[in-house]
């Protein structure tokens, strides 16, 4: 009895000498850490930064994929650096925020993935949907993969009599931002009855958490759609469908279009809000459901310099293929690289 | 080693050192017991104050308010409450029979040499986590109940409209069916504790008087537990009530009016919480969160009440009848 009594106090003696000794090693190096949080669609990204950025600064990038929303609760209550969202910031944000700035520092676009077993398309090609096929899903007027409507725009592809299960994101997401405003700008139903949100109420289909989440339920249910970031439609083997864009032709998420769409910018407001959805019939090779994200910084902190260094780096040498291309980010254009190092001057100490 | 020699006889004056350790033992435990009613009132009273602005903008309507649109930001409880109280019963009313069964063949019919073996894996169903229950669910029983269990539910029973949508693979029937997997262990092995306390010499005594099992066990052993039995269902209750994580990845998550048929979507008050919560945009969306917070609580409340009523009723009657 006695005995053990001793060697449970001599580990715990190892134990607090142990902590203490952890404690002096972090204390003693000089690492800037810079905290953020925010949005699950940026966050691999982030995470192919943050060794690199470690490298050339010597900065430690702590990055908590919490959801968009969550990134601007975290930065409005300063309990982190930076946050990060998809979805632009709201006039009530702005004003919660008081005193952030919203930068876009990266652009990707959000692919419709399906699973419909049976279906069969031209060899290379994909299903072929129009904005309005997708709104009329969603809202669940169309039941059917075989719907006369779908067969119109498809009349090369074999397609199966299966319901279809629109599968959506579970409470806020910045992906389903993206969708919403995509669905509302390309069906004026769409906008007056739903509207665009982080989550809206949608009147058909099941949620599924994260974009993880939904790429498994399409996976795993016969005759499902949903909608993930391309990066992730890919990982999972999904296929996902040609888009018809203003211009009528049907396009891929690949990189160029989605690089297309992000040229549609011609010039960035004061308050960093970008729309790239379904762009003008001018850009005919642009895809049309693709989106900025953003970093939100608040304009005073005291680790100013480390977040201008931080953020310059990613919009600058971030933008480098081996970082974005496998992730299937889009390098963003000059116009918005210009403006946002320009917003960046902005925050100070 | 020491505990098997002979005890010492106790000395006759106290040294005052004891006098203190008393009441050292009594503080302490005192202390324990308060800090749990001082950790439920800092609950309730943060779970209030989080809520207040949703209670002052939308009220006592919140409660029975179906819309639930975050772009309109109008919010009301309830599809969720609907869906609490139907997964959270329908479950207890699939795990009631099934605990009780294997309680009694655990302690009454079953040899000896596989008690401890399917007693032990009950438990350890127990201990497996939530989430990868859920998991399970959106991978195996969600795809199964699809595939053998909603078509004939649906082909022999369609006309009860419980059964009357399209067999889908998320849903209400396969979160119940979640939830029933989940209580199980919890009922059973209390079930089968209850069944065992109930002492021999009673049981040998229906026995001899040409009792069979059935009456046997119908007539004296249920009579003797039933308050035990009410008090595990309720433990059952609490964790199905309170269940987010594999609710939320069975259920559909669907923010529409709750079905009428148990094969379409739905959503609970916990699972609505476990999946907007980190990420709520606009805080009257977050505190209306908070305001489902306190309206499950309030369920749990108002469920335990009633089941420690009944437990008391039961008890007494079983006073009065020895």
């Amino acid at each position: 009895m006695r005995k053990s009594a001793l060697v449970l106090v001599a580990i715990l003696a190892t134990a607090l000498v142990a902590v203490g000794a952890a404690g002096a090693k972090t204390g003693k190096s000089q690492t800037t850490v810079l905290n953020g949080a925010g949005s699950t669609f940026v966050s691999p990204l982030v995470s192919l930064w943050t060794p690199a950025i470690g490298t050339a600064f010597d900065y430690t990038v702590q990055y908590s994929a919490v959801g968009s929303g969550g990134g601007i609760q975290a930065i409005t209550n300063r309990s982190v650096d930076f946050g990060a969202s998809d979805a632009p910031l709201t006039t009530d944000q702005f004003t919660a925020c008081n005193g952030c700035v919203q930068i876009p520092w990266a652009l990707a676009g959000t692919a419709i993935d399906y699973n419909i077993p049976g279906l069969v398309v031209p060899k290379n090609t994909n299903l072929l949907l129009t904005g309005d096929l997708i709104a009329k899903i969603y809202m669940g007027q169309i039941t059917k993969w075989d719907d006369a409507a779908i067969k119109a725009v498809n009349p090369k592809a074999t397609i199966p009599s299966v319901s279809i299960t629109p599968v959506y994101r579970t409470g806020n997401s910045g992906t389903s931002y993206n969708f919403t405003d995509y669905l509302s700008s390309v069906s004026s139903e769409w906008s007056s009855k739903l509207g665009r949100g982080q989550s809206v109420a949608w009147p058909a289909g099941t949620g599924a958490s994260g974009s993880a989440g939904v790429a498994g339920a399409v996976s795993n249910t016969a005759g499902a759609i949903g909608y993930t970031d391309t990066a992730f439609a890919i990982a999972n083997h999904l296929h996902f469908a040609s888009i018809q864009n203003a211009a009528g032709k049907f396009i891929n998420p690949s990189i160029r279009n989605i690089v297309a769409a992000g040229g549609t910018i011609s010039s960035v407001p004061a308050n960093g809000e970008l729309h790239i959805v379904n762009p003008s019939k001018s850009y005919p090779t642009a895809y049309p459901i693709a989106t900025y994200t953003y970093i939100i910084l608040p304009l005073k902190t005291s680790n100013a310099p480390a977040l201008r260094k931080m953020v310059f780096w990613a919009l600058t040498q971030g933008q480098a293929s081996k970082y974005t291309a496998k992730l299937w980010f889009a390098p963003i254009p000059k116009v918005v690289l210009v403006a946002s190092e320009k917003a960046l001057q902005g925050i100070s100490s | 080693m020491e505990a098997s020699a002979p005890p010492e006889i106790l000395p006759r004056t106290r040294r005052p050192l004891d006098r203190v350790g008393e009441k050292v033992f009594y503080g302490l435990t005192a202390f324990a017991a308060l800090l749990t009613l001082a950790i439920i009132a800092a609950i309730i009273w943060k779970v209030i104050d989080g809520a207040w602005p949703a209670i002052h903008t939308f009220g006592i309507s919140f409660v029975w308010n179906q819309t639930w649109n975050p772009v309109t930001e109008m919010f009301g409880a309830r599809v969720f409450i609907i869906g609490t109280l139907v997964t959270s019963f329908g479950a207890l009313l699939l795990a009631t029979p099934i605990s009780i069964a294997i309680g009694l063949f655990l302690s009454e019919l079953a040899p000896s040499a596989i008690k401890g073996p399917i007693g032990a894996l009950i438990q350890m169903l127990a201990a497996v986590p939530s989430v990868v229950i859920g998991l399970w669910g959106i991978f195996v029983l969600g795809p199964f109940m699809l595939q053998h269990v909603e078509p004939p539910l649906h082909d022999y029973l369609g006309w009860i409209p419980i059964f009357g949508g399209t067999p889908q693979q998320a849903g209400v029937l396969p979160a119940i069916a979640v939830l029933t997997i989940m209580i199980i262990p919890i009922t059973s092995s209390i079930c089968r504790e209850l069944f065992t306390s109930v002492p021999r010499d009673v049981k040998e005594a229906s026995i001899g008087l040409g009792a069979t099992r059935w009456e046997m066990i119908r007539g004296v052993v249920f009579p003797y537990v039933k308050a035990g039995i009410v008090a595990a269902i309720t433990l059952g209750l609490g964790r199905a009530l309170g269940e987010a994580i594999a609710v939320t990845q069975v259920i559909g998550n669907s923010l529409r009016d709750f079905p009428v048929s148990l094969f379409g979507q739905g959503n609970t008050l916990a699972s609505q919480l476990a999946g907007s919560y980190q990420s709520a945009p606009t805080n009257i969306e977050l505190e209306s969160l908070v305001y489902l917070g306190l309206i499950l609580l309030v369920i749990t409340f108002i469920t335990n009440l009633t089941a420690q009523r009944i437990v008391h009723r039961f008890e007494k009657q079983h006073a009065g009848a020895r």
